[in-house]
């Protein structure tokens, strides 16, 4: 906010709208920081949108933010509540997902005193910026896992919609799952929307049909339905995605990739109420405690102590720093569009 | 498992949810009414179903998924029976009106991050002798409960409607309401009927998503599966039994993008995930047969 403060004032102090001596903590204190949220799914899907909306509820417990959350409904929205926030004096807002990225950049433009951030987003600018939630060391790790506990030999990806993050994050597990485990083949569905869940249990067994004994899911509400098919199915793992979903159906969840998004929102609303945001793309991942794999304790005995030491050490070699390895395959390397 | 096999048990669960929403508005739309709505008693059932089952069994679920769907129909009735609203205008404004509703419910229910979030689910009870049949026997005949329900419903509601004094005044209300009037029948009654049994089976297809399907409630879980019910009835043109035989085409082309997705092909994903679309698209460009409407559909006077 000094930044902007910077280059404001001298307009608006020749409009008599700003003190002679500009001082950005005491607008603060006079101003409640106010933070809003756009999803683009319920916030009651216990994964990606779950995960936000508890972030937001952080930010208001932990600084004190007014806060406020609107669920979009079609793309042709998210400009027009990017402005509303931006009108309203909202000091930030998050378009929760790579597919806010664009009208963030119309938007970002007309409103200089709000900061608009979007989760999974590349575009920066000097209120705009994006987050690298590297969610491929976690997709990794737990391709690892997956790879050794297959006995078919044949792994199932499903998602909500083929976003870059979600692509990628198969692409890491892929590689995972194929460093342990070479004769591994894959089977990638996508459900085509993020609340079907009946739709999500249907990819499900089609893809336990086809031999699939484990099957990492990122469909968030429509995940519930991949879940679902797990518990009528013996002896297929499932690995959940974005929150902890552990809990759901413990006895055949091998893990979960989880984000801790209310850490990272957290992280990022005490950068702008403090007033040194820069804009930038945050890049958050295990280093920074943000994205991490959780092994299911409940299954802790299933699982061969060998694999669970594997992914234990690399977890911690990736948040060390000290990994050597290549997440991604080369047909894939790391771009920083996520 | 077979993926012969696979592809029909996908079939017959994908369309039963289907077949029971689109049932329900054949009879509706064959008194003349055109229920856009459809899509608010799936979602406003599945939550019901979510909210029953959960408290007191399967059974239970169906009946409080029934009595939701009821109550967006009656809703819809007051508005475009007895006020004479447009019809269309109505039912969109109900389906958005649910879809919104059922959300801020179940946050207010089980919070925003979902503690109650599976639902008992009605396990398959395959029939004896008929579930062994080769081949088509496990899909039809190992199923869940509900799904024999639908089955023993089609050819009732095909009988009351072509075989009954009820039906003879449901469809001659669709045709000419006017004359139907001028003939004694109660056509406003007849229509408030076939509303509230639409309402009631597109209640029981969000049942079924919810209990018989994902065993939890995800909003907005209903997925258009509402105005895929009302284009499955063109498709059908209007006749419960061509009604069915189209929500088993369209589920049949839904499985088969399932499997063909699992098949590991390298074709983009998009291409099976249009196929069922397509295909009604084309069912309805006319490739069955010419389409002809209820004449009095979604009007008063004809």
């Amino acid at each position: 906010m000094k930044l902007f403060a910077l280059v404001i004032c001298p307009i608006a102090v020749t409009l008599g709208a700003c003190s002679s001596k500009p001082d950005t903590t005491d607008s603060a204190s006079k101003h409640t920081f106010k933070v809003a949220l756009l999803t683009p799914g319920p916030i009651s899907d216990k994964s990606w949108n779950g995960g936000a909306y508890q972030g937001l509820m952080a930010i208001h417990d932990t600084l004190g933010a007014e806060v406020s959350h609107i669920q979009t409904k079609t793309p042709a929205e998210f400009d027009e509540n990017f402005r509303q926030y931006g009108a309203k004096g909202f000091n930030l807002v998050f378009g929760h997902g790579f597919e806010f990225q664009d009208a963030a950049v119309r938007v970002a433009r007309a409103y200089p005193n709000t900061v608009y951030v979007t989760t999974s987003g590349t575009s920066v600018g000097k209120n705009l910026a994006g987050v690298d939630f590297s969610f491929e060391e976690a997709s990794y790790i737990a391709g690892l896992v997956a790879g050794r506990m297959t006995k078919s030999n044949v792994i199932g990806l499903i998602g909500g919609t083929e976003l870059p993050p979600v692509k990628s994050s198969f692409e890491a597990f892929e590689k995972g799952a194929q460093t342990v485990n070479p004769k591994v083949k894959f089977l990638v569905s996508y459900i085509g929307n993020w609340d079907d869940a009946s739709a999500g249990k249907e990819q499900a067994i089609a893809q336990i049909s086809r031999g699939a004994d484990v099957i990492m899911q990122n469909a968030d509400a429509a995940g519930l339905g991949v879940f679902q098919a797990i518990k009528e199915t013996k002896g297929v793992w499932i690995i959940g995605s974005n929150s902890n979903q552990n809990t759901i159906f413990p006895s055949q969840t091998l893990g979960s990739i989880v984000i801790n998004l209310p850490r990272a929102f957290l992280l990022i609303a005490r950068e702008v109420q403090k007033g040194n945001f820069i804009g930038h793309v945050f890049s958050l991942g295990l280093p920074e405690g943000v994205v991490e794999y959780t092994a299911n304790p409940t299954v802790t005995s299933n699982i061969p102590v060998s694999v669970a030491a594997t992914a234990d050490s690399i977890q911690r070699q990736m948040s060390a720093g000290t990994f050597k390895g290549n997440v991604l395959p080369d047909s894939a390397r790391k771009q920083p569009a996520r | 498992m077979s993926a012969v096999q696979a592809f029909l048990e996908g079939t017959i669960r994908t369309a039963t949810p289907l077949a029971f929403a689109a049932l329900g508005e054949t009879v509706v739309e064959r008194a003349g009414i055109i229920n856009i709505g459809l899509e608010g008693a799936i979602i406003a059932g599945a939550m019901g179903g979510f909210t029953a089952a959960g408290a007191a069994g399967t059974w239970a679920g169906f009946a409080g998924a029934g009595i939701a769907g009821l109550f967006v129909a009656v809703v819809f009735a007051f508005f475009a029976i007895r006020l004479r609203a447009d019809q269309i205008i109505t039912g969109t404004a109900i389906t958005l009106f649910f879809l919104g509703a059922t959300a801020t419910l179940y946050r207010q229910l089980y919070g925003v991050t979902g503690a109650a979030l599976t639902s008992p689910t009605m396990p398959v009870t395959p029939i004896p002798l008929l579930s062994s049949i080769p081949v088509i026997g496990q899909p039809l005949f190992a199923q869940p409960a509900i799904t024999y329900l639908l089955y023993v419903l089609i050819p009732c509601v095909w009988w009351c409607m072509y075989r009954t004094h009820f039906g003879l005044g449901l469809r001659a209300s669709g045709e000419s309401a006017k004359a139907a009037q001028a003939a004694g029948v109660p056509v406003s009654r007849i229509r408030f009927i076939a509303v509230l049994f639409g309402g009631l089976l597109g209640g029981i297809a969000g049942g079924v998503l919810v209990i018989a399907q994902a065993g939890s409630f995800a909003e907005g879980m209903s997925a258009g599966r509402g105005f895929i019910a009302i284009a499955v009835v063109v498709l059908g043109r209007w006749h419960p039994l061509g009604v069915v035989a189209a929500a088993l085409v369209f589920a049949a082309a839904s499985a088969l993008q399932y499997l063909f997705q699992a098949m590991g092909w390298n074709i983009p994903y998009q291409t099976f995930l249009a196929l069922p679309y397509v295909l009604t698209l084309l069912g309805l460009a006319g490739i069955a047969g010419k389409a002809t409407a209820p004449a009095a559909l979604g009007q008063w006077q004809s």
